[in-house]
């Protein structure tokens, strides 16, 4: 199990960080990847798992104009996704829509829907709206939300608000609750804050250091997960926001990412600069803290560790489960390969 | 017809028949035979000597079942029974006959005898009848004379009975003089009904006198039970005899049982102080001993009262044995507060000693109380007591010392190696508290008083778990200490002392070292003497699971090892943020000097390492281990690498060659183990703790677009740090393989890769070396 060479592989041209799920696409399990490369012309994949699930297909290869340090795909239309770049000084925003017919062109250019301007500092990351058609967005940069309002077919992208968190914080990402659409999670320098969209204002903190990236349950309301630089994983109810409900070890060095299964109750995927994606099953019995001697349950706790996938050759920073498929998840490694996993054998048990 | 002439056959034979049977079998008792229908269904040829035998159907049968030669042997058969039957009808018949002659002659007698009885019966009627009148004569000839007689005998009865009252209070007088209760006692209750009957008219006075004898004897009589220099048998009569003057005796129970009782309570004062003196056994050992002579006596004292009051009234046991419980009660509950004050086991033993005396002496005299049982069962849980308390005495012993260290540690930095002495002394707290404790319960079990041999076995198995329990208790506040949160240590006081303060790595590392100790010295010494303590008995298996224990201890350690490199590396991490967030990477100005934040991260580790080095041993297998990476083929093939694509990128200057090339080099690199486990050894954590702050250089660079002179900036910084990196780990390979990461990851985020010459670099890096040497030497100075 070790080494999980059961991984399709798809290799991109240049270094990249991030990978999003095509949640739009219902036909077909895709992913988009975009490059992330200083001085050459930086690239955005459309990937399709075939048929079979033998193989990743490259339906698309479309040229962005910098290197992309974040990307997202819109959850209502599959032509549709965001990033966010950046090169050396220069940052930006923007909506693209693939154009259609592109299998014909012989160098398709993305067209762009709106870019999302008015950033003073740099761009850290874009959200959509959970899911079903809506046309709110959010953009985080370092010290400062937007809330867009998008209209795809007009083409245009307005402020609705925007708010400071201060200049002292210094935010990193953030996820948008899929339960409550007012609810915002940002991470910053040493907290992760909840914001509610509707007032614009910070509801509540979890005061915690080197959050490097949270995500929603998708099944459980109230579960947060956050991955930090070292002390791993942690699960949080936000209802009591004190101490984490469970803790996850995490990886050797920094967890970057975490990513909870769209479907699959507990089921966590992390992925981490020691060159591994774990995944773990935060069962609920670690939820119950009630037993007397920690380290004697520890014993009879199931290991939540189920798999640790470490056959990549460098830092792993994108990472993404397929809504069609959800037994299905892409990984992306800092050297450009993009591997896609089936944990399918993992969920019988 | 013919069935009809058939009918009357029957009944004759049948008759004939059943005589025949009734004399043949004596049982007549048998003619409820089974309706002939059943009998014809089921008939065999053995029917024939049944009552209910049909001769047509046996022959039926017959013919049917037999061959003809059968059937002929039956018929001689048949023939021959028929004429002894016969035979045997006649000798009938001539046997009855002789009764009936027999019967007839007995008749005839008993009629000639009948004849004479009744002219005899009527003279015997005559006689008695006349013995009845001369009786009758006598009776009344008598009666008056009798009857004189006997009023003349009740005068006299009354008469003496008078003088008898009338001389009573003088009698009495006399008894009381003498002494001799009883008689008058026994005089004077055969008085009383005459008293109550005519006490108020004629025998006034004398009533009255007899009364105050009478008090004056009951007075004596309980002067006489009270005092105790009179023998048992004499206040046990002298109570019998106020029993029956209807004095109420009870009284005088409860009287003399508050005696006893008040007796017991001097009793305890007198041993509390005892168990007060001998806090110092050697000094106070004479005083000991003197004040035990006393305890003995004075208990024997209260022995012999029970044993007085016990003889005096009957049935009063129940409640002498609530006496004698409450006196093992007292003695223990005076021990358990001398355990709460963390006596001794030497003074533990004493005072058991003393209790068992006390027990013995009181069983004797009060053998239903059964008390060495009631003290046994209270001894197991003094004993408990004392083991549990020994135990959480141990664990704050043990806790208090990792306290003063923690805050020594944070204030007094004068002191040369605080984490080596806190180290040597919570191992000198654990190993000395658990041998000292061992000591104790040896000397518990060795000298071996009656009361603890019977619990030794009890004991042993509660030391074994006692010593279970410390190390798990042990384990769980480490961890507490540590600041593991999900813990769920039961004692109060640790946690409230702990709350609030955040440990210091240092101490994390104390901790690490101290769980490995505990697992690979402390557990196996404290296991041998355990099994040396249990094998003196010889008595039931190790109830203890060390593996258990010294697994739970491995882990932990491992974990505080784990957290002691966590804090370390975050520390530097927010050293490297710092540096990473302060200036602006692209538009950065040409590199000077090697920047001041590698100072600081030398600092840091210096820091580390010196804490490392009180704390952890050396690596036995590092020199080795060095040699073989060296000869190894990742390092002798990366070096010349790395130098090549220094070269080709300077030349080149195309980010796709490099790339390839990169890639080109892994490949032919053997991959890296970077994260490899860590051991409890000064190199091993350091290298460990270089690594993972190297890889957090690296993931930092990622993340930032540098200018030329950015790049350079941290080319030179690198290259500065290989220099000193060397000589402080072990795994020379890694560091060095990270370090150039460190470089690729800068180039690839730069705009303009263009290296700084080596000559340049070496310059720059001497500089600084002589700058941190003048520096240091200015320090050493000073």
């Amino acid at each position: 199990m070790q080494g999980g060479s059961t991984g399709i592989g798809y290799g991109l041209k240049y270094q990249a960080r991030c990978i999003s799920d095509v949640k739009a696409d219902t036909d077909h399990t895709s992913f988009l990847t975009g490059t992330l490369s200083l001085k050459e012309e930086n690239e955005v994949h459309l990937l399709r798992l075939s048929d079979g699930g033998t193989e990743l297909i490259c339906e698309g290869l479309f040229s962005h104009p910098n290197e992309i340090w974040d990307l997202a795909s819109c959850p209502f239309d599959q032509r549709i996704f965001s990033t966010v770049f950046c090169s050396g000084e220069t940052y930006g925003a923007a909506v693209w829509q693939i154009p259609e017919l592109y299998g014909q062109l012989s160098s398709p250019q993305l067209e762009s829907i709106a870019s999302l301007d008015g950033h003073t500092s740099k761009l850290r990351c874009v959200l959509w709206w959970p899911t079903g058609r809506h046309d709110k967005l959010v953009s985080i940069d370092e010290h400062n939300l937007f809330l867009w309002s998008l209209d795809t077919s007009k083409k245009t992208a307005q402020v609705q608000s925007q708010e400071s968190a201060g200049m002292r914080h210094y935010l990193t990402g953030g996820a948008w609750d899929p339960h409550d659409f007012q609810m915002v999670s940002l991470t910053c320098d040493s907290s992760v804050q909840l914001w509610d969209l509707r007032t614009m204002k910070k509801t509540d903190s979890i005061d915690r250091a080197h959050v490097r990236n949270v995500d929603y349950d998708m099944k459980k309301r109230y579960m947060l997960v956050t991955a930090e630089d070292d002390s791993g994983i942690h699960i949080w109810d936000l209802r009591k926001l004190k101490s984490p409900v469970a803790d996850l070890p995490g990886h050797s060095h920094w967890t970057w990412t975490v990513k909870c299964n769209p479907t699959y109750e507990d089921l966590i995927l992390s992925a981490g600069t020691d060159s591994a994606v774990n995944l773990w099953l935060a069962s609920p019995s670690i939820h119950d803290h009630s037993v007397q001697d920690s380290s004697l349950t520890s014993q009879n706790r199931t290991e939540p560790l189920l798999n640790s996938y470490n056959d990549y050759e460098d830092s792993v920073y994108g990472l993404a489960w397929s809504s069609r498929e959800p037994w299905i998840f892409a990984s992306l490694s800092y050297d450009g390969r993009v591997v896609v996993e089936s944990i399918k054998h993992h969920l019988t048990r | 017809m013919e069935l009809e002439g058939a009918l009357p056959m029957d009944d004759k034979a049948k008759r004939m028949r059943d005589l025949l049977s009734s004399f043949y079998t004596p049982d007549q008792s048998i003619p409820g035979s089974p309706p002939h229908n059943a009998v014809s269904r089921f008939a065999t040829l053995d029917t024939i000597n049944t009552t209910s035998f049909d001769a047509d159907q046996y022959m039926n049968l017959l013919v049917q079942k037999s061959s003809l030669e059968g059937l002929l042997q039956k018929h001689v058969e048949m023939s021959a029974e028929i004429k002894n039957l016969d035979t045997d009808l006649q000798m009938l018949v001539y046997e009855n006959y002789n009764k009936f002659i027999s019967a007839t002659d007995t008749i005839k007698k008993m009629k000639n005898n009948i004849v004479g009885m009744e002219t005899n019966m009527e003279q015997l009627l005559e006689k008695i009848t006349s013995v009845q009148s001369r009786s009758d004569g006598v009776n009344t000839s008598l009666f008056e004379k009798r009857e004189h007689i006997e009023k003349l005998h009740r005068t006299r009865n009354l008469l003496r009975k008078v003088q008898f009252i009338y001389d009573l209070p003088t009698r009495l007088q006399k008894c009381i003089k003498s002494e001799a209760y009883a008689d008058a006692v026994k005089f004077y209750t055969g008085a009383t009904p005459i008293f109550k009957a005519y006490g108020d008219s004629s025998f006034l006075d004398c009533k009255r006198a007899s009364e105050e004898a009478v008090s004056v004897i009951i007075k004596n009589l309980q002067g006489l039970v009270f005092s105790d220099s009179e023998s048992i048998q004499a206040r046990a009569e002298a109570v019998m005899l106020l029993k029956k003057l209807d004095f109420p005796v009870e009284n005088l129970k409860v009287k003399l049982f508050e005696k006893l009782k008040q007796f017991l309570v001097d009793l305890d004062l007198e041993y509390k102080e005892l168990t007060n003196v001998p806090v110092n056994v050697d000094e106070s050992i004479n005083q000991n001993s003197a004040s035990t002579t006393t305890h003995e006596a004075s208990v024997h004292e209260f022995a012999e009262a029970i044993r007085a009051y016990k003889a005096i009234f009957l049935h009063s046991e129940p409640q002498l044995c609530n006496l004698g419980q409450d006196l093992v009660k007292k003695h223990f509950e005076a021990i358990h507060q001398q355990i709460m004050k963390h006596v001794r086991s030497a003074d533990l033993l004493a005072m058991l000693r003393i209790i068992w005396t006390d027990v013995l002496l009181m069983d004797e005299v009060l053998p239903e109380a059964s008390l060495p049982d009631f003290a046994l069962q209270h001894a197991r849980v003094a004993i408990k007591d004392y083991t549990c308390s020994t135990f959480s005495r141990l664990l704050m012993n043990i806790s208090d010392t990792l306290k003063k260290y923690q805050f020594t540690v944070k204030e007094e930095m004068g002191v040369e190696y605080p984490l080596r002495a806190a180290l040597e002394a919570s191992k000198k707290s654990v190993i000395q508290g658990s041998m000292d404790a061992l000591m104790d319960f040896r000397l518990l079990l060795d000298e071996n008083p009656e009361l603890l041999l019977k619990l030794r076995d009890l004991t042993i198995g509660w030391v074994h778990e006692g010593f279970q329990d410390f190390f798990r208790k042990l384990d769980g506040y480490f961890l507490l200490l540590s600041g593991k949160k999900n813990t769920a240590f039961q004692d109060v006081n640790l946690i409230e002392e702990t709350q609030g303060e955040k440990i210091s790595a240092g101490l994390v590392l104390v901790l690490a070292q101290l769980t490995l100790y505990i697992e690979q010295t402390a557990i196996p010494r404290i296991r041998e003497e355990l099994a040396s303590l249990s094998a003196g008995g010889g008595v039931r298996g190790l109830a203890t699971d060390p593996a258990e224990i010294c697994r739970i201890f491995r882990s932990s350690g491992e974990s505080f090892l784990h957290l002691y490199i966590k804090m370390r590396t975050q520390k530097i991490s927010v050293l490297l943020k710092k540096r990473f967030a302060a200036p602006n990477w692209v538009k950065h100005k040409e590199p000077r000097e090697v920047h001041m934040f590698v100072d600081l991260l030398r600092q840091e580790l210096d820091e580390i390492r010196s804490e490392v080095k009180q704390i952890l041993p050396e690596g036995l297998t590092h020199k080795h281990r060095r040699n073989n990476s060296n000869g190894s083929t990742t390092s002798s093939r990366s070096n010349p690498l790395r130098d090549d694509r220094l070269l080709t990128r300077s030349n080149t200057q195309k980010a796709r060659s490099q790339l390839l090339e990169s890639h080109l080099a892994k490949l032919f690199k053997q991959k890296m183990e970077i994260f490899t486990k860590v051991e409890h050894t000064q190199e091993s954590v350091v290298t460990t703790i270089v690594k993972l702050s190297l890889k957090s250089f690296q993931e930092f660079v990622r993340l930032q677009t540098f200018n030329r002179s950015g790049f350079q900036q941290i080319q030179l910084d690198i290259h500065f740090l290989r220099t000193t990196l060397k000589d402080i780990t072990e795994d020379e390979a890694a560091v060095d393989f990270l370090l150039d990461e460190v470089i690729v990851s800068s180039a690839e985020r730069c705009l303009d890769a263009n290296p700084l010459e080596p000559p340049v670099m070496d310059r720059l890096v001497q500089a600084k070396l002589a700058k941190t040497s003048e520096q240091g030497g200015d320090e050493k100075s000073k």
